[in-house]
């Protein structure tokens, strides 16, 4: 397929599923995702000369790819949404909504193609400005619309920036972890305990959040030190043990008995409210703009944004790093590496820990955020769900890591949601008595997810974006001869 | 001079197999030494075992005056000694000077805080090691356009240079080449006996070589040491070696050394070609 036909088609089928399952002022939105991914993948791979030239080239692939979501809207609003709501009322609206999208799909797409001109870091920088706007637009974009999507694009980023966290371990340093969210839990119980009446402590949010990514860095070192020596498959199943056992562990911890020599020390204490949790957690306090509230999302999103960028800042230091290469040289060959004095043990210790300390950090931002944290909420799908986003994003690439996270989260949180909501709907219109038995919602929700997971592995198994040699290990059927050439080589 | 490497007594066995029997073995400072044997006769065990990856079953290995068995193998690279590998291991999706930045790991001071908010200290100390990589890669003679492919894509004979750079990278007193020459062609083994040469001249790194290519043995030990079936046959100047009947037997086979006739190996693999 021709490249400039793939970026139009992906553009497009983004955007247009986006409009037929949300439909609505969601079209706009759809549009400008359209337009976004159409006009990178376009600049990536087709060179223009002039900014003008840019322009056009890629709003000519942006309007093809705004033709879906146009469609899209125009199925959602002319033949469906008759169909689920027959007193749904506003063809204007619809097609509003459907021109606009297309719109904006030509112009960002545009944009995208126009700053790609410019000498080559500019182009670079550009790009990730431009994207930059947009989130940094998105909460006035969101109220425009009236979408009401940032409460649930506050925890996509929280998960995203987990994943960031996960990639380290996984990625960078080639460790199966299966029980990531035992450290996020850690993270939010830490907070809940430390900034919650309910030891009495209500510490400030600002210094329990360090103190959480610290204790969570101390489990993944306590974790760590007796199984990073063990060969990875145990290291597997040992992960994946604590992931159980973490939720479990808090689930009982609300009636804590300490005996020694007879005498009960503790009893019947209550650590960590058991199945009822703990709330409600502090939140944070700025001045302007005093305590964030659970109404105002604005804040948090902004809060979330910079801890974000400050974390990608320090990966990619540490990527770049002696210790980065560390990892890799590790993920790559152990034994060589230790032979070239690198202490095996000591650099998986690290990169675990480091791990479990963005997971322990995320965990005390998202207690405080939605003040009450359960046992429920740290089970294994979410250690699962974590790294399938590493997984469909593409090992080892910051910039896969996040997209494959924006990816499965929005879709999870979003857009699944609606489509389960949409097809129930459907269902029960429909004369067929199976169908309106089925609850779509929950048993069909985690299919699907599934079901795109196992597509993914197996037309893409690198990713979406992978690392540029993560790529080259899954495709390099003829190297492989070629290494076993040598080998024989050598031997002879 | 002292020697730098003494190994007294070292046994290894697997399971019911003796892949190493009670070698002693002395490397004087300073000199290249090579250690030869037949397919299967423990040259490589002897390194690994050298070199932290296996523990002897018995005896103790003393390099520069410290005992190094016990120790784990990035410990005995930073003690000073550093290997390349038979069977290339570089780490084949880093780029050559990204595998020669590794090797320098143990030289470097950075840690996760220095990483993190990397002061002019880290950025300096970083700044020398890319220096120093780019360097070697020179030394070793591979181009500067090839150093930020990956090491996967280098040619082969590229790919053993990238390997010894590496094992430089790690300041060794002494360096150990398993095969250094293996699957080259005459002038690329000329050539890297040259290197081998100059590495010892102007570095002053004790070297020692395990190498199937007689001339390049013949060329430039000075000492060889045979091994077959695990044990020490013959020990010497490389001609007193080439003259063991010992040793012509061991290669070629019982008979042969009366004969004088090329046994099994054939390419330049006798010791009295
Ligand atoms: N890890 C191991 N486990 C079991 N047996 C081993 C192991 N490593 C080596 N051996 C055995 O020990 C013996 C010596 O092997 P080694 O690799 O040291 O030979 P070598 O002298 O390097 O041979 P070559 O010239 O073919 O490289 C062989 O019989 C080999 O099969
Ligand atoms: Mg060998």
């Amino acid at each position: 397929m021709n490249k400039t036909t793939r970026a139009w088609l992906t553009g497009g089928i983004f955007g247009g599923l986006i409009a037929l399952i949300s439909g609505g002022l969601v079209g706009f939105l759809a549009g400008i995702i359209a337009g976004m991914v159409t006009g990178l993948l376009v600049a990536k791979h087709v060179v223009q000369r002039t900014p003008m030239e840019g322009f056009r080239r890629g709003a000519q692939n942006g309007l093809i790819a705004g033709m879906f979501v146009l469609v899209g809207q125009l199925l959602r609003g002319l033949l469906i949404n008759p169909i689920i709501d027959p007193h749904h009322a506003g063809l204007h609206a619809v097609y509003t909504a459907a021109l606009g999208g297309l719109v904006l799909s030509g112009l960002v797409a545009g944009l995208f193609g126009a700053v790609n001109t410019l000498p080559a870091p500019r182009n670079r920088a550009w790009s990730v400005g431009l994207i930059v706007l947009l989130v940094l637009a998105y909460p006035w974009l969101d109220q425009l619309l009236e979408l009401r999507f940032m409460n649930e694009i506050i925890p996509v980023i929280v998960f995203v920036l987990m994943a960031l966290g996960l990639n380290i371990v996984v990625g960078y340093a080639g460790l199966l972890d299966l029980g990531y969210a035992a450290f996020f839990a850690i993270g939010a119980y830490t907070t809940g305990l430390l900034a919650s009446p309910h030891l009495g402590v209500n510490m400030s949010i600002w210094i329990a959040i360090w103190i959480s990514a610290a204790v969570a860095a101390i489990f993944g070192l306590i974790l760590g030190a007796p199984t990073l020596p063990l060969r990875g498959d145990y290291l597997a199943i040992v992960t994946l043990g604590f992931g159980e056992i973490v939720p479990i562990a808090v689930n009982n911890l609300d009636k804590l008995n300490i005996n020694i020599l007879g005498y009960n020390v503790v009893k019947d204490f209550d650590l960590t409210g058991g199945s009822k949790g703990l709330n409600p957690i502090g939140r944070p306090w700025l001045p302007f703009i005093g305590e964030f509230r659970a109404d105002s999302p604005i804040p948090w999103y902004y809060l979330i944004l910079i801890i974000m960028a400050f974390s990608i800042f320090f990966i990619m230091r540490l990527r770049d790093s002696r210790i980065g290469r560390a990892w890799m040289a590790m993920r790559e060959d152990e034994l060589a590496a230790s032979s070239m004095g690198i202490d095996i043990v000591r650099t998986k210790l690290m990169a675990f820990s480091m791990g479990a300390t963005f997971s322990g950090f995320a965990g005390a931002f998202y207690g405080s955020y939605i003040s009450a944290i359960f046992p429920s909420s740290f089970a294994f799908d979410v250690s699962v769900m974590l790294l399938c986003m590493v997984i469909l994003g593409g090992m080892g690439n910051i910039t896969g890591v996040i997209v494959g996270g924006l990816i499965i989260q929005l879709a999870d949180r979003l857009f699944l949601p609606q489509l389960s909501q949409l097809v129930q709907k459907l269902f029960e219109k429909s004369d067929i008595a199976v169908l309106k038995e089925l609850n779509f919602a929950s048993d069909f929700r985690v299919l699907l997810f599934g079901l795109t997971l196992v597509i993914m592995m197996n037309i893409r198994p690198e990713g979406l974006l992978p690392s540029a040699d993560v790529r080259a290990e899954l495709h390099s059927g003829d190297d492989d001869d070629a290494v076993v050439a040598t080998g024989v080589k050598q031997t002879v | 001079m002292a020697p730098i490497l003494v190994a007294q007594g070292i046994v290894k066995q697997f399971g019911g197999l003796t892949a190493v029997n009670k070698v002693d073995f002395e490397l004087e400072a300073g000199s290249i030494s090579s250690l030869i044997g037949p397919n299967g006769a423990g040259k490589t065990t002897f390194f690994n075992m050298i070199t932290g990856l296996y523990v002897p079953t018995s005896g103790s290995f003393i390099f520069a005056g410290q005992k190094i068995n016990g120790l784990r193998p990035h410990e005995v690279t930073r003690a000073g000694i550093g290997r390349t590998f038979q069977n290339i291991r570089l780490f084949a999706h880093m780029s050559a000077r990204e595998n020669v930045l590794v090797g320098q790991h143990t030289r470097l001071r950075t840690g996760l805080i220095g990483a993190l908010l990397r002061p002019k200290r880290v950025r300096d100390e970083e700044a020398a090691a890319v220096t120093k990589a780019n360097d070697l890669l020179d030394y070793v003679g591979l181009s500067r356009q090839r150093s930020s492919d990956s090491a996967k894509n280098l040619p082969y004979g590229d790919q053993r240079r990238l390997e010894i750079a590496r094992a430089l990278a790690t300041d060794p007193q002494l360096l150990l080449l398993d095969e250094p020459t293996a699957g080259m062609n005459p002038q690329e083994t000329d050539d890297l006996t040259k290197l081998i040469r100059r590495i010892r001249d102007e570095r002053k790194i004790t070297i020692l070589l395990i190498e199937h290519d007689m001339k390049v043995v013949m060329g430039i030990s000075e000492k060889v040491t045979v091994l077959d079936h695990g044990a020490k046959i013959s020990e010497g100047l490389p001609y007193q070696v080439a003259s063991d009947e010992q040793v012509i037997e061991a290669y070629l086979g019982k008979g042969a050394a009366a004969h004088g006739k090329s046994g099994r190996k054939s390419s330049a693999s006798s010791p009295s070609a």
